[in-house]
């Protein structure tokens, strides 16, 4: 090749790469503007592929699109655990999608984060008319504010509950639970219903989310009133040895039971009770399992009932959006009333409009109303960043106590001690 | 006809009516979606139970059905009532008692109270429609019943949305140019040098390697160089665009963490027990495939390429199911076995999962070199009477040196950085401790939660610039003590 051609070659290549950056900023540029008389949305939900939730949230989606024939929506599904990272990422990429769905506690963990100084979500208090937000439960609409912005519109509400199979009981001669029975009372119905290849009962016991209502109802308490963390405060390290013990002493709980192998076992009728939420009772019916819920437990010691952590998970509208309105009126929709008694009906999501805690469908369903019993005497859970940082601390107590190396006592007061450093850190 | 319902719906509601809020004014210039709303209201009907709506609507209000309830406000008793301070709730709300001015009651359900009494109130108005005229006025009903819509006042909203600025790209695409100009400037010079002496052999050979160090620039030289910069930041996920330099905090922060050691002990026996196994097992299945009196080699070498060939995370959450206590291992040992919960089960047993991965490509690589090896070196050997083991030391191992030594140093940098297996398998778990890295986290998946999780990314950049000189010293020294690039020559 000539010389020549070279540096022609060269020269184009310069005039090209100098032509780059002004091309990109001009196609930005373009889609802030968005074309005139159509709009376009992009939602990321993270409801779980083919499943029950994902067909009603679609549907849900088509009805908007056809009362808005000019806005069009593109729907996205992402992990529900990685939900908030993707929507981080995506935003310090300049890609965020105009909706996603957050948990209150994801809500903890973006309320900080920054791009160029610009928080990652909209404060929606300005969109939202006060008769239009006096239409949630005011726990759930509070649990979606970060710092004093109401970060989300919140959709829908879950905890933890007891489910059991009842034809184990039976057939084990084990009187069914109820809403008097004390943690002594679980565990000895868990002994008699321990035999062979069958537990007595099915939950991660390493797992801190399922260990936070025990706290409650032992009389500890993650944070006090100031948002202070308190791993360790009274009766925390004697829930956190009573959970451990399920497997390791008493021998209830199946050895290295986790999240997804609970599910199995309890489809499997391999586990006559299991701790679970509402978001996996559709399968479990799907599976054919014979199926009840009641209250989880009390402490006698204490008198408190077990109080699962509450969360709620809301649509958020990006910061970047150019289209806020737009995306405002879709989460709306997407937690109108309308939208959350379909939820309730078909899939057993449980709602945080307040007309519907009236509803006759709702109430007359032992399945939602016994969700509901169970919500009310359940934990909110803070939406403050030292909530979401709760876990990391703890999953290390939780490990060292599995494995003998700590008493339960000494895991958690180290673990506070880390989530303070983490905390003045983060400041 | 219309106007005369109109009248007609007027002239009923004044029959009926009390007096009400007067002396509207509003402002639609205080904020995005938003409309400062205040009144003064009769006292005569600022009585206990009486509700006041702020009623919204695109035309004039006239009456309830054409305008929207925006929200409400309830004269009453304010005993035991929080009473948010300005910016605290959603939206403010403030009363005029007596000449001083407070913010509102607010009922649990978020409603506004007003005590008894009250003269004036004072709203921004939440929700409305930005760049547009909006008609507000005030519904009052007494407990009597009495009602009285105020006249209708006119909002305009002209403050318009601020869109978050977008990450500012050009200095990047600057850097990624000023990188590609400079290449593209010593490939010219370069080029014309060859011209100058005369070199005619290598006419055109630095425009063919352009395309291939401009795609190096953009995906490998740009990040290594960007991430050095970012390691000098204080760069954190609370902040990106606004780091700023720090110097060598972020290195300070590396070497002092509780873990370092201990994470870069584990990486090294991690790195050195892999190596050594897939050399080891990869050297002793390619002897046997390339043993002549063997049969069914073809279907041998098939199925011991299969690890290789199943897409490797799904092997490794077979792998993962396998030692789980319920899983297979058990179940077939008769044990309860809980390795994955236990430091050292957990590091043998994603050492072991690694070692079946990497196998199959040292087995391949060694037995192509080894087919390499002229057959008439061996049958003068047998004939000389040397024995098997003397063969191989003597005749095999000097003439797999030159695939030997690449493919260890190759083996090495892959599996220093081998991310997937341990992050699928254990997520570099058990923790056993508070503050630094897992018990089976090499250094790069340690890297991943420092920035992925904590959110550091100038600390993970300094994590990874470690790394790479780690790597560079290995590559270097390696390369020195055993000629390496000179055996592949």
């Amino acid at each position: 090749m000539k010389a020549s051609t070279l540096r022609r070659l060269a020269a184009a290549l310069v005039v090209a790469l100098m032509l780059l950056p002004g091309c990109l900023e001009a196609e930005t540029e373009e889609s802030g503007e968005g074309a005139e008389g159509a709009v376009t949305l992009t939602v990321w939900h993270s409801f779980a592929a083919e499943s029950k939730e994902e067909a009603v949230f679609e549907a849900s989606v088509a009805d908007f699109m056809a009362a808005h024939p000019g806005v069009n929506v593109e729907v996205t599904g992402i992990p529900f655990a990685e939900a908030d990272r993707q929507f981080m990422i995506a935003s310090q990429a300049g890609e965020a999608p105009d909706v996603v769905r957050l948990s209150s506690d994801q809500l903890g963990r973006i309320g900080d984060v920054r791009v160029n100084g610009d928080p990652l979500l909209e404060d929606l208090r300005v969109h939202l008319t006060p008769a239009e937000r006096s239409a949630f439960d005011a726990r759930a609409l509070n649990a979606m504010r970060y710092e004093g912005d109401l970060l989300g519109v919140p959709a829908s509400q879950d905890c933890l509950s007891l489910f059991y199979n009842p034809i184990l009981f039976d057939a084990a001669g084990v009187d069914h639970p109820d809403e008097d029975w004390t943690l002594d009372d679980l565990v000895n119905a868990a002994t008699a219903l321990t035999s062979g290849d069958v537990s007595g009962l099915a939950m991660p016991v390493k797992d801190a989310y399922w260990w936070f209502g025990f706290q409650a109802g032992h009389g500890g308490a993650l944070f006090d009133e100031n948002g202070t963390p308190t791993l360790d405060s009274n009766g925390s390290a004697e829930a956190m040895q009573w959970v451990i013990d399920l497997e390791q002493v008493h021998g209830v709980v199946q050895t290295g039971t986790q999240t997804e192998s609970m599910k199995t076992q309890f489809l499997g009728s391999k586990a006559a009770m299991i701790v679970d939420g509402p978001w996996n009772w559709a399968t479990y019916e799907a599976g054919r399992i014979p199926l009840q819920q009641t209250l989880l437990p009390t402490v006698a010691e204490t008198g408190e009932r077990v109080a699962p952590l509450v969360t709620y998970k809301g649509w958020s509208v990006s910061k970047q959006s150019p289209e806020k309105v737009w995306a405002t009126e879709l989460s709306l929709h997407l937690s109108s009333m309308d939208v959350q008694r379909t939820f309730a009906s078909e899939t057993y999501t449980l709602p945080t409009h307040v007309d519907l805690y009236e509803d006759a469908d709702i109430v007359e369903s032992d399945v939602l109303s016994g969700f509901l019993d169970q919500l009310m005497v359940g934990t909110p859970a803070p939406t403050t960043r030292a909530m979401g940082m709760v876990y990391d601390p703890l999953v290390t107590a939780f490990e060292n106590v599995y494995a003998g190396e700590m008493a339960a006592d000494e895991a958690l007061r180290l673990a506070d001690e880390a989530l303070e450093s983490d905390l003045e850190a983060a400041a | 006809m219309r106007r005369l319902w109109l009248l007609l719906g007027v002239i009923l509601l004044a029959g009926t009516a009390a007096a009400g809020a007067t002396d509207l004014v509003a402002d639609g210039s205080v904020g995005y979606r938003q409309a400062d709303l205040s009144w003064t209201m009769d006292p005569a009907v600022m009585t206990e139970g009486t509700v006041l709506e702020v009623r919204t609507s695109n035309t004039t209000v006239v009456n309830l059905s054409s305008s929207e309830r925006h929200s409400t406000i309830v004269v009453g008793s304010t005993d035991g009532l929080a009473q948010p301070e300005p910016g605290a709730w959603y939206d403010d709300c403030s009363g005029t008692l007596a000449g001083v001015s407070s913010p509102v009651h607010r009922m649990a359900n978020g409603t506004a109270v007003v005590p008894v009494g009250t003269e004036a109130i004072a709203c921004t108005l939440t929700g409305l429609a930005a760049g547009s005229d909006v008609h507000l006025a005030v519904w009052t009903v007494g407990l009597d019943g009495k009602t009285n819509l105020s006249a209708s006042v006119l909002a305009t909203t002209s403050v318009a949305d601020v869109l978050a600025a977008p990450l500012d790209t050009s200095p990047y695409l600057f850097a990624i140019g000023s990188i590609a100009l400079s290449l593209i400037a010593l490939l010219s010079v370069l080029a014309w040098r060859d011209r100058v002496d005369g070199r005619t052999s290598a006419r055109g050979a630095h425009l063919y390697v352009a395309p291939a160090l401009l795609a190096l620039t953009v995906l490998t030289f740009y990040p290594v160089i960007y991430g050095m910069w970012l390691s000098l930041t204080d760069a954190d996920q609370t902040k990106l665009g606004d780091q700023v330099f720090i110097g060598l905090a972020n290195f300070a922060e590396v070497f002092a963490t509780s873990g370092f050691l201990r994470v870069t002990g584990f990486t090294l026996l991690w790195t050195l027990a892999n190596v050594v196994a897939h050399i080891g097992f990869g050297l002793l299945l390619a002897l046997i495939l390339n043993s002549a009196d063997l049969r069914g080699r073809t279907v041998y070498r098939t199925v011991l390429l299969l690890p290789w060939a199943i897409p490797s995370y799904i092997s490794v959450l077979v792998w993962r199911g396998l030692f789980e206590p319920m899983g297979a291992i058990n179940d077939l040992l008769g044990t309860d076995l809980n390795l994955l919960s236990d430091a050292g089960g957990a590091r043998l047993a994603v050492i072991l999962v690694n070692v079946w991965l990497g196998i199959p490509f040292m087995m391949m690589s060694i037995s192509g070199a080894l087919q390499g090896i002229p057959r008439d070196m061996y049958e003068a050997a047998k004939v000389d009477g040397i024995g098997a083991y003397d063969r191989f030391r003597h005749l095999t191992l000097p003439n797999l040196r030159s695939a030997l030594v690449p493919l260890s140093l190759l083996g090495f940098i892959w599996t220093f950085n081998m991310f997937n297996v341990i992050y699928l398998m254990t997520d570099g778990g058990p923790n056993l401790d508070f503050d630094g890295p897992g018990s089976t986290d090499i250094l790069i998946t340690y890297v991943y939660d420092v920035a992925f999780r904590d959110g550091a990314y100038g600390v993970a950049a300094a994590w990874s610039v470690v790394i790479f000189l780690m790597l560079v010293a290995f590559s270097w020294t390696y390369m020195k003590r055993t000629n390496a690039t000179e055996a592949v020559a």
